[in-house]
């Protein structure tokens, strides 16, 4: 369980989140959707404590403000974008780096049988197991993006914060990764939080929406039950083209798509 | 292209040192055979006999001259190498090294302070020149932090560099000034800043091997971190890494490197750029191979260069700042850039 209350952060004297609150739940995923500079970004670095915050960030009950570190990335992991490599490492030794805080020994001893298991796991799952010796440099975009979900993945945390994580992939990967993400939050009842831009693709992970605009969350909850057309058009303050919104046609407005035959 | 990490580069790198290191012993003014070199390492080492053909006087040109210069050059070289190859991880920048926070102009200053001034500690004597160059290379460094933290306290990389290039820039220019009003010490000042192996001692090796090897073991120690943060702050603070603090204690190792051997020997630039490239080049990223194998290479290049300079125009020397230079761009350009030399 995540709790945020009263949340605010920002940059330097600009405050960009303004007292938020909310809970989320183990076993869930959530998407926060809203248009550019509403602070989506701040708020999954707030989260994860990679920024400065006022409020409180709660994980089971213990404040993320007292926590060290490693404990911290013991419960949370962010997947965000790694866009300069500049000194590069095979796949294998990037994604055996999530497994940096479950290592306990820090001179002689390497990885445990158990953090390779668990490498050669998350090298499956995202399917890079023929690559593991390839320099990441090496990789295309897409590639990249699965090498560093991999790396989330091994280092195994309750709670997974997702900054855009379809940018770079196609459609086949898209796919793949929200069905990842979905397994693993309800199989093992964590959670994910993911920052999207295509309301489409998130709701094929979720139907649990944040909407933020301006550094709060004006509506959440169930997608069907907080979602209309004029509130997108105020929140994205866009006239959005129905091919935009296929997944609210199917959610909400016309019900009866999921039913029909192909 | 697939990463290997080459067995046999690794050795081809430890031969190659050791024949530097025998090259550099050997030759010189007084050349000395492998045979007598062994025989006078032995004689000073576990009392053996010395073959007949030696004289007293080459036992001690080898034992209080080439070897200390030799050592020393080593040494530096890994120091320096090593330290290079931290700061361009920590600060995932390739082109940054201790200089680019100021150490070498916060040595020159008390350096020039204490050529100009003549200012001696009593208790110390000859070592007065070392030490305040030491100390003036790593107060210079723990000024840049010390105003890096208050503009950004999680150190950011971006405002660490930025700080360390103006005050670099403003202790240069005191430097500047101080050289400008003192004509009778300047080719003094000027020859401390390019650099010599010059007049190396065994008190000299016994003060930079341990920091040498205290140095090494932090970066070991703090290996994988420094592979996280080559990612990024964030990525690094999401992985359980205290960057902010780690970054602090590299830094300032590095900076003692770096300080005690510009302390000994003045300013020698570039083999702290190169070293770690051309190490990453062949044996990858990963910082428990990249820092050992620099520090290796890095000696190894400085006792060449040592030689080169000593022996080129001899009896004159040329600056060795200058020679590492002069050999190691092309070398670099030919490693870096010869597509037959990838490692991969």
């Amino acid at each position: 369980m995540l709790e945020i209350n009263q949340l605010a952060a920002g940059y330097g004297e600009k405050e960009v989140l303004h007292n938020i609150s909310f809970l989320f739940e183990g076993g869930q995923n959530y998407c926060i959707l809203g248009p550019n500079g509403c602070g989506k970004t701040t708020l999954i670095r707030a989260m994860a404590g990679l920024i400065p915050f006022k409020g409180s960030v709660l994980i089971n009950g213990q404040p993320l403000d007292k926590m060290k570190r490693r404990e911290i990335a013991k419960h949370i992991a962010v997947l965000s974008q790694i866009n300069d490599l500049y000194f590069p490492y095979s796949v294998y030794d990037t994604v055996m780096m999530g497994r940096y805080q479950h290592q306990k020994s820090r001179l002689f001893t390497t990885s445990s049988v158990q953090d390779a298991q668990m490498v050669e796991q998350c090298l499956e799952m995202v399917d890079l197991t023929n690559e593991r010796d390839t320099l990441i440099n090496e990789l295309s975009g897409g590639q990249r993006q699965r090498v560093f979900l991999a790396q989330v993945l091994a280092q195994d945390p309750k709670i997974i914060l997702l900054d855009e994580p379809s940018n770079h992939l196609d459609v086949r990967f898209q796919i793949e990764l929200i069905e990842h993400l979905k397994a693993w939050s309800q199989n093992s009842h964590r959670i994910v939080i993911s920052v999207f831009h295509d309301i489409n693709l998130a709701l094929h992970l979720t139907d649990n929406v944040l909407y933020m605009k301006e550094g709060k969350i004006p509506r959440s909850g169930k997608f069907s039950e907080v979602t209309d057309r004029p509130f997108l058009h105020w929140l994205y303050e866009a006239d959005l083209k129905d091919y935009m919104l296929s997944s609210l046609a199917l959610w909400k407005e016309v019900p009866d798509a999921l039913s029909q035959p192909l | 292209m697939k990463l290997r990490l080459h067995k046999k580069y690794k050795l081809w790198l430890l031969i190659t040192v050791f024949v530097a290191l025998i090259l550099g012993l050997t030759l010189g003014s007084v050349g000395f055979a492998p045979k007598e070199l062994f025989s006078i390492v032995s004689h000073k080492l576990f009392g053996a006999s010395l073959n007949d053909t030696i004289k007293p006087i080459h036992v001690s040109i080898l034992w209080t001259i080439r070897f200390p210069r030799a050592l020393m050059a080593f040494l530096v070289g890994a120091c320096l190498a090593a330290s290079g190859t931290v700061m361009q991880s920590v600060l995932r920048n390739p082109l940054a090294s201790s200089y680019t926070l100021g150490v070498s102009s916060g040595a020159s200053l008390l350096a020039a302070f204490v050529i100009v001034s003549g200012f001696s500690i009593p208790m110390i004597g000859r070592y007065t020149l070392p030490l305040m160059g030491f100390l003036g290379g790593l107060g210079t460094v723990f000024l840049a932090i010390a105003i890096s933290v208050r503009f950004s306290k999680t150190l950011e990389n971006h405002t660490i560099i930025l700080v360390g290039m103006v005050l670099s820039l403003f202790v240069n220019a005191l430097l500047t000034v101080i050289t400008s009003l003192s004509h009778e010490r300047l080719s003094h000042l000027v020859f401390w800043q390019m650099g010599s192996f010059q007049g190396q001692t065994w008190t000299n090796i016994s003060i930079t091997s341990p920091v040498l090897l205290f140095g090494l073991a932090v970066f070991f120690y703090y290996s994988r971190e420094m592979d996280l943060m080559t990612f990024g702050e964030e990525q690094a603070l999401s992985s359980g890494v205290d960057a902010p603090k780690v970054k602090f204690v590299l830094l300032t190792v590095s900076a003692l490197l770096t300080g005690i051997s510009v302390s000994f020997v003045g300013i020698i630039g570039f083999i702290d750029l190169i070293a770690p490239h051309i190490v990453r080049r062949f044996f990858g990223s990963n910082h428990r191979m990249v820092v050992p194998l620099s520090a290796l290479l890095g000696g190894g290049f400085m006792v060449v260069c040592d030689l080169v300079s000593r022996t080129i125009i001899s009896p004159q020397e040329l600056p060795i700042g200058a020679v590492t230079a002069l050999i190691g761009a092309p070398f670099f350009a030919y490693l870096y850039f010869h597509k037959g030399n990838k490692h991969a």
